[in-house]
């Protein structure tokens, strides 16, 4: 059975600010001053991070036991929906209102400073709580800030979670389990996802520069964003969904591209499309050295060297488990604000082309020379996880 | 309705390490032991080698479960501790020595488990990892629904398990310590009970259970009761045959 499934309201966070106004208006003039070069955390290491500045709202009291960095950035997010959210829950009623969300960090940030204080001072931290640490506390601290009790879940693999959660979301709706979902993800800086990546050798001292031949790494970013997902026809709905495993390694993909391309070709024939109808690719676009190669080689095979297509990571780091969630926000800010012409979203880097790479039409800018493909008015994602976990959102605006 | 086929189901825990074992468990259910981990010695030792006990102990009850079918099937592995272990080890590494291995670092991931799934089994199939606090065996067990709704024709495999929390954070839950996993193969139809599921709004305050909730369930599917109930903080689920 195939229902609508519109992406309602969107509430989001990240490097680039917290108003749709913002945001839009970073993302399209390609605004990198939300990176930032930090010297102080890697000993002997530089490099840029995402991080969202600013005071985050307090996780109110009765919810203590949630309190940590990474609920703090869903509130800011959810806070600017809310009274929507709220009049959906008093619309359907608490029950048939879910929570799917994504994450691979969750409170992991906090927990360092849990850990620290036993290694000092003995015991558990005052006030520590393990909801604030644990992956599914970050769906559960939503569904308790929002007083639901439809099924509520984390979905974690890794950089995929964010665009995951927005399928299982339309799932529950179609299966009648829920009338509305909260779904999306967040995900904050914390020295684990920074030392391990250091460790990876995967970042880059200078901000990522995906597809080019200098790339060198990934930049680190923090985002939350969610959506209110309902039932209802019209306005911006998710219309495919391609997942795949890649059955290769943990921590690298399948340099042949296949399972993305597997992920890519299912979304299109999830959403009943023809790749000539995609307007606008948001690449995964990490700038790691075989991510971008075996990337270009799998949309290059789909879509053809005439897509515009542009990696947002180097306007707001590569947020991990939130950036599937993240960059389908970036494509509903894009659809929401075409009127007449689709604004794509620029592709920031140094411009140097790796003759390695399958040539495929990078954005220059927003009103880009190149522009989408007539009769194309369709936008798509591509999220890919380690553990080789691919999953590809397309997205279309529907006029009543 | 909600439900799905049980084709098949297996078990892994301490001392219950056979289909007999687990049949034994069902006529005489007790509390799950705390620690312990099978070889997996169906794993390539160049897995085996980076596999955490949680790692080993879904992968055994997986392998069981799936027989020939390990390429084909969709996965949904559920557990409420994930890899979390293994971050706490990586935050005392890194604030002792100032660094961590990047090979434990990338096996530290909530979907290690179905990753390393993938690889042993060359499944290139949809996979999903989730996580939902004391609801997340039931939890599992819905988004494997929402698996076999996007793709109707191809069975799913869902894994449940979980090693006892880290001595720093035990004391924080209220839960019994067992290391264990529970795998079923799911279908729309096939041979086997169908079993249905809904889920009501209950208490927010719950007893902890004396086993697993997919132990529970187990023992439930062996019995002739009609239905089980799984309390969990808000929620109740209902499973029908």
């Amino acid at each position: 059975m195939t229902i609508s499934c519109r992406l309602s309201k969107l509430g989001l966070v990240n490097a680039l600010g917290t108003s749709h106004e913002e945001v839009s208006a970073g993302l399209f003039a390609g605004n990198q001053d939300g990176l930032v070069k930090r010297d102080d955390i890697v000993p002997d290491r530089s490099f840029y991070l995402g991080e969202v500045q600013g005071r985050l709202p307090e996780i109110p009291d009765t919810l203590v036991r949630f309190r940590c960095r990474n609920n703090q950035l869903s509130l800011a997010a959810l806070q600017t929906i809310e009274k929507e959210v709220r009049t959906a829950i008093e619309a359907v009623g608490r029950h048939r209102v879910g929570v799917v969300f994504g994450t691979s960090t969750s409170g992991v940030s906090d927990a360092e400073v849990a850990l620290r204080y036993q290694r000092e001072r003995g015991g558990l931290a005052p006030g520590f709580a393990y909801d604030q640490l644990e992956f599914g506390g970050g769906a559960g601290f939503i569904a308790d800030y929002l007083d639901i009790c439809g099924p509520t879940y984390t979905i974690s693999t890794a950089c995929s979670s964010g665009a995951r959660a927005l399928a299982s979301a339309r799932a529950l709706l179609e299966l009648d389990v829920c009338d509305a979902v909260i779904a999306g993800a967040t995900d904050s800086l914390c020295n684990l996802t920074i030392f391990g990546f250091s460790a990876l050798q995967a970042i880059s001292e200078e901000i990522t520069n995906p597809c080019s031949v200098n790339r060198k790494g990934l930049t680190l970013g923090e985002a939350s964003a969610l959506f209110l997902v309902t039932r209802d026809a019209g306005g911006i709905q998710l219309l495919g969904v391609g997942e795949s495993s890649e059955a290769h390694h943990m921590s690298a993909p399948d340099p042949s591209g296949g399972g993305a391309e597997t992920a890519m070709r299912a979304a299109l024939e999830d959403a009943g499309a023809d790749a000539s109808q995609i307007a606008y690719l948001n690449l995964h676009g990490t700038g790691t050295p075989l991510n971008d190669s075996m990337e270009c080689a799998a949309v290059a095979r789909v879509f053809g060297n005439e897509l515009p297509c542009s990696s947002t990571k180097p306007l707001v780091g590569h947020t991990l488990g939130a950036a599937g969630a993240t960059e389908a926000a970036f494509c509903w800010l894009a659809l929401q604000a075409a009127d007449l012409e689709l604004p794509l979203i620029p592709h920031r880097w140094d411009g140097a082309r790796d003759p390695e790479l399958a040539p495929i039409n990078l954005v220059e800018s927003s009103h880009s020379s190149s522009p989408s493909p007539k009769g194309a008015s369709l936008v798509a994602t591509n999220s890919f996880g380690f553990g080789g976990n691919n999953c590809v959102l397309i997205f279309g605006r529907e006029t009543p | 309705m909600l439900g799905a086929v049980v084709v098949r189901t297996s078990a892994w825990a301490p001392g219950i390490e056979s289909a007999a074992a687990v049949r034994a468990w069902i006529e005489n259910p007790q509390p799950l032991a705390a620690t312990g981990h099978p070889d997996a010695k169906f794993l390539p030792a160049m897995l085996r080698r980076r596999c955490t006990p949680l790692t080993r102990i879904m992968l055994t009850a997986a392998h069981e479960c799936c027989d020939n079918a390990a390429q084909e099937v969709r996965t949904v592995f559920a557990s409420r501790h994930g890899s979390i272990n293994e971050s706490i080890g990586l935050l005392e590494a890194i604030a002792a020595s100032g660094r961590l291995s990047a090979a434990t670092f990338s096996h530290s991931v909530h979907n290690a488990q179905a990753g390393l799934f993938s690889i042993a089994s060359s499944n290139r199939q949809a996979s999903s990892s989730i996580a939902a606090q004391q609801d997340s065996f039931p939890t599992g067990f819905l988004e494997a629904m929402t698996h076999l709704q996007r793709d109707p024709d191809r069975p799913v495999l869902l894994v449940m398990g979980d090693v006892p929390l880290a001595e720093a954070f035990a004391p924080l839950v209220d839960e019994p310590a067992a290391s264990y996993a529970v795998a079923m193969l799911l279908a729309k139809n096939g041979n086997g009970p169908h079993i249905s599921l809904r889920i009501e709004p209950g208490e927010k305050s719950i007893a902890s259970p004396p086993w697993p909730a997919a132990f529970q369930f187990l023992h439930w599917l062996a019995s002739t009761d009609s239905e089980l109930s799984i309390p969990t903080p808000g929620r109740i689920w209902r499973f029908s045959r």
